[in-house]
């Protein structure tokens, strides 16, 4: 039995397509927890920043770091043991932290007035980053990311109250997704 | 190598190693997933999983989540080593190929 090199190329071929969609939906599947958690998060950051503004920023700081935390957390607990953090585990932690440092960074810079543009900022941004990741890992952050800015725009234009609008569709649209992402 | 190796030298066994061996060292994979990359039936993706298992190349575990049943399959270092031969051996014929 030789393979001749077309059978090699084509052997080959289906290696590659293989392993780029065994490691795409590997890194759906160990993103979904985290875009849930985070998606509570939004929920309750944003309603209650909605009901409670005077308590916006002590809250937000604790859910950040509750957020934080949990994705050191589940970044564990979903390895099984005895294996060594993938490299996804500390690109999670990573990717959130540039997140959030470019969005203080920025109202630093920019010290933008309105409450409205505080809460548009952030998801405006995780939705670009989203769309940004999906350009390496797949179509459905592509999608995601498009559906958050899509509702963020919308919410900033013409949605009042706006942070129970963020609640619902930001934190509503981050927690399908990583349900969606959870689906084979 | 003279020879491809008669266990992994099948399309859906050569898949289902390919999708394993993207894996991070010592992640399992559930069937379903696997299924879905590979793209074979229920009954033709176990009896490939059983014969790559009975190589030494795939481990199988199955466990239950809540009530429903889970089967998970991951590359032993032995199926790792033999994934890489293969593919050495896919590369080879190309280079000489290519060379000549």
């Amino acid at each position: 039995m030789s393979l001749s090199s077309q059978e090699a190329q084509a052997s080959l071929s289906q290696v590659e397509e293989a392993t780029r969609r065994s490691s795409q939906l590997y890194f759906y599947h160990r993103s979904s927890p985290h875009l849930i958690m985070w998606g509570i998060i939004w929920i309750i950051g944003y309603g209650g920043t909605g009901l409670f503004p005077q308590y916006s920023n002590p809250l937000w700081a604790v859910l950040v770091l509750i957020g934080c935390a949990g994705g050191v957390i589940l970044g564990r607990c979903s390895k099984p043991d005895g294996v060594k953090s993938g490299p996804y585990a500390w690109r999670f932690a990573a990717l959130w932290a540039v997140i959030l440092f470019f969005v203080f960074a920025t109202y630093a810079i920019l010290q933008p007035q309105h409450g409205r543009q505080f809460a548009a900022y952030p998801a405006l941004i995780t939705g670009s980053v989203y769309m940004a990741v999906g350009l390496w890992s797949g179509l459905r952050y592509v999608i995601s990311g498009m559906v958050v800015v899509a509702l963020t725009l919308i919410g900033f234009f013409y949605i009042e109250p706006i942070f129970f609008w963020f609640a619902a569709v930001g934190g509503g649209a981050m927690i399908l997704t990583g349900l969606w992402f959870r689906t084979v | 190598m003279e020879q491809p190796d008669p266990t992994i030298h099948q399309p859906v066994r050569l898949k289902i190693m390919a999708a394993l061996k993207a894996l991070p060292h010592g992640e399992a994979i559930e069937f379903v997933r696997l299924k879905a990359i590979v793209g074979a039936t229920e009954g033709n993706l176990g009896a490939h999983i059983t014969t790559l298992e009975d190589a030494g190349y795939v481990a199988v575990e199955k466990d239950f989540v809540g009530k429903r049943p889970r089967t998970r399959v991951a590359m032993t270092l032995q199926g790792r080593r033999a994934f890489d031969v293969y593919v050495a051996y896919l590369q080879e014929i190309i280079g000489a190929a290519t060379s000549a």
